[in-house]
């Protein structure tokens, strides 16, 4: 069965457009080389359905073949691994989760500035050595108002410290609510992805590869997962259901967006601001451990300072020490002696016996407890990101861009369209001959 | 298969080496400047504990010393006053035993009579001696003048004890009890300095056979006891003088060895630091020349 004398010419089409869409894929991922969460894209070709023809006929009848025609473009497939997908979630969430705490530390660390000359512990010291020189001159008033003086600097400071606890703590709470709050990140986020799970649906049930609004949608699911926890179940249509650390119901369920729910451990950054934040968290545990210490340093001075009947030194309210811790006498009701007497400074010598007590240590140890906690979470920040840096680049190597693979691709395309055109024009001369010279013998 | 190495790859592993080798620089070049190694609590938490410790231990060495001074000015004012007082008794004696010699006629006695009734007093002027406007013999009553001059020796002081504290739980008494050496005179009875000193000059004057007899005999004994005393108590603030001198020094010596394993926990290791610098500053530039070889060329530059 004889063939259509323009079945080469369709042939030759086919390939032309085939290496022209290899070559506009090409430059699509040229063009995206730098693009975020953006997943190199292939060309899937396959050889285009044969055509059946009877070959001539031989002694044993006509035989069947398969004439080729061509190729055919079945789609656009983005080379993308889940897997590595799920593995780079779970470390951004970590990671996510130790760089807020790393931050909220650093804060709290930087707020006790020691050690250095101007710390708490220098102005204990200071309070210490006053008591010892009014031991040495207990009839001087300007060693009474040193001591005094060194007092109060010594609670302001406390104060100070204490207050800026607080603040670290309102910090995270405001950073945890211009996340999780109305409007904040993670309801921005699901709402594009809802957004994207409808145009993605619409583009599956069409038959379509929407391979760029798929990329988009995994990249803010890996911006979410900084966030917090997040699972995603695949639906048929193409569309996602995203749960959200432990909320009730999904963030995400194909087109609609559940948000703001209540979360207690969401993980990620908004579960390292909780834990910095909460009734029994990193912050308030710190604050106790300074009440402590300045509940200690107020009794330990007053036991003495009150033994002959004398006023209490400093007051305070008891579980808010730091905050409320305040001088209660003036220079005339210092206490130096037991007897009352002007030289005596039996007092003075045992309050000043009291550095490198109860008080020093408690505080000494607040602040190493401090700085240990900082390193724990900065190593873990480290750990993550180097984690994280792995599967990034396990996944950059399957879905990157590599430019020197591109402009290999791209000759190769270019050449494979130059030589489509040329096997067409040799078609052209082939029918020219046929259709023009053909049957004019003797014209 | 093998990986593939994209530009993204690369320029991305590229900034993080650079990143971390700029950090790495960072550190060194603080803690070369701030020549500290320990500049916030996380730098080394155990030694940000110990550095406070140390700190605190050195301030108290600090604070002791300065005690220390204190305390030695006060023994030397106290070492001083009871030599005079020591001088002014010896002169005293001699006076007494030439008063107790029959060959000295009444007037003679009287002269001298007037001479030790100056010298009580100059006694009582030394017991109200003081050291950076304190009387140092009035107790803890250290405003107090200890003594009025005249007839009236009555002690106006108390018997405090008035210590300083040279070391970690060591306290030192400073002050002497004069009471216990001078006594309140006649209306005690005591046969204290003053009492015995106002005996004589009763003696001296009463004229009488018994009274050149006491003269000779009680009066001069117990003039000597209560010289033996006197020695005995500066003995006692020659120790507490010697005390403080050797607390002193070891205070020093103290001092220093803090300040040794402070400098030790706290202090850049400046050789150690400077080389370490060098090396991270050449690896640090190396990084950066072959990060400008590798992201360069592409196959772009090769195909025509």
């Amino acid at each position: 069965m004889p063939v259509s004398t323009f079945t080469g010419l369709q042939t030759s089409l086919r390939g032309l457009i085939a290496q022209q869409e290899a070559l506009d894929t090409t430059s699509h991922n040229i063009a995206n080389a730098s693009t975020k969460g953006y997943s190199r894209q292939e060309v899937l070709l396959s050889a285009s359905r044969a055509l059946s023809i009877v070959t001539g006929s031989t002694e044993g009848g006509s035989q069947n073949a398969q004439l080729g025609t061509g190729v055919d473009v079945n789609g656009f497939a983005r080379a993308r691994d889940k897997f590595l997908d799920l593995q780079y979630r779970t470390q951004a969430m970590r990671l996510g989760g130790l760089a807020t705490r790393v931050q909220g530390m650093e804060t709290i660390e930087g707020a006790l500035a020691e050690p250095s000359e101007t710390g708490i512990s220098q102005e204990l010291q200071t309070y210490w050595s006053a008591w010892e020189g009014l031991a040495n001159n207990p009839e001087d008033p300007a060693s009474r108002q040193a001591v005094v003086e060194a007092g109060k600097a010594l609670a302001t400071s406390l104060g100070e410290l204490n207050g800026q606890l607080t603040e670290a703590a309102e910090v995270a709470e405001a950073q945890f609510q211009a996340i999780a709050g109305e409007g904040g990140e993670v309801e921005q986020m699901a709402k594009e992805i809802a957004l994207l799970n409808g145009s993605i649906r619409s583009a599956t049930t069409s038959g379509s590869e929407p391979n760029d609004l798929l990329d988009r949608r995994d990249l803010l699911l890996d911006e979410l997962s900084e966030m917090g926890q997040v699972s995603v179940t695949e639906n048929a249509d193409g569309t996602i259901e995203v749960g959200f650390g432990d909320a009730a119901t999904p963030l995400v369920e194909g087109t609609e967006v559940n948000w703001p729910q209540e979360v207690v451990e969401p993980k990620g950054k908004l579960g390292a601001l909780l834990e910095l934040t909460r009734a029994g968290g990193t912050i308030e545990s710190f604050r106790t451990e300074l009440n402590a210490f300045a509940e200690t340093l107020a009794n330990s001075v007053n036991a003495i300072h009150t033994e002959a009947g004398g006023p209490a030194f400093f007051t305070f309210v008891a579980g808010e020490g730091a905050a409320t811790l305040a001088v209660a006498v003036d220079a005339e009701e210092v206490q130096t002696a037991k007897d009352g007497s002007v030289g005596g400074n039996d007092i003075a010598t045992a309050i000043g016996a009291l550095r490198g007590g109860a008080a020093d240590r408690a505080y000494a140890s607040f602040v190493t407890r401090v700085g240990t906690e900082m390193v724990e979470a900065r190593n873990g920040e480290t750990n993550a990101q180097a984690l994280l840096n792995t599967v990034e680049e396990r996944r950059e190597s399957v879905s990157g861009v590599s430019l020197d693979e591109e402009m290999t691709n791209l000759t190769s395309f270019q050449r494979g369209y130059e030589a489509s055109a040329r096997a067409m024009s040799a078609l052209d001369e082939a029918l020219n001959v046929l259709i023009n010279r053909t049957g004019r013998v003797g014209l | 298969m093998t990986m593939r190495v994209t530009q993204g790859m690369t320029s991305r592993s590229i900034l993080q080496d650079l990143d971390n080798s700029r950090s790495r620089l960072g550190t060194i070049q603080r803690e070369i400047s701030s020549t500290k190694r320990i500049s916030k609590p996380s730098d080394d938490p155990f030694g940000t504990g110990r550095t406070l410790q140390l700190s605190s231990e050195l301030e108290g060495y600090k604070q002791f010393k300065s005690n220390v001074d204190d305390g030695t000015g006060w023994v030397t004012a106290t070492e001083a006053s009871l030599s005079h007082i020591t001088e002014t008794l010896q002169r005293a004696r001699e006076l007494l035993v030439q008063g107790g010699n029959d060959s000295n006629g009444q007037v003679a006695r009287e002269g001298i009579a007037a001479e030790i009734e100056a010298l009580t007093e100059a006694v009582k002027q030394e017991a109200n001696v003081t050291y950076d406007g304190r009387f140092i013999f009035a107790g803890t009553e250290t405003e107090t003048r200890p003594y009025e001059l005249g007839a009236n020796d009555e002690y106006a002081g108390n018997e405090g004890s008035i210590k300083r504290v040279i070391g970690t739980g060591v306290e030192l008494p400073i002050n002497v009890n004069i009471k216990e050496l001078l006594g309140e005179g006649n209306a005690a009875g005591d046969n204290k300095l003053l009492d015995v000193m106002r005996d004589i000059v009763t003696d001296l004057r009463g004229g009488t056979e018994e009274n050149a007899e006491n003269l000779r005999g009680t009066d001069l004994s117990r003039l000597s006891d209560n010289l033996d005393e006197l020695t005995r108590v500066r003995a006692v603030v020659g120790a507490t003088t010697n005390r403080l001198t050797t607390a002193g020094t070891r205070l020093e010596q103290l001092e220093e060895a803090s300040l040794a394993q402070l400098s030790a926990v706290r202090d850049t290791d400046m050789p150690q630091a400077i080389v370490e610098f060098s090396t991270q500053q050449t690896a640090y530039e190396t990084a950066l020349r072959s990060a400008a070889q590798i992201i360069q060329p592409s196959l772009m530059d090769f195909l025509s």
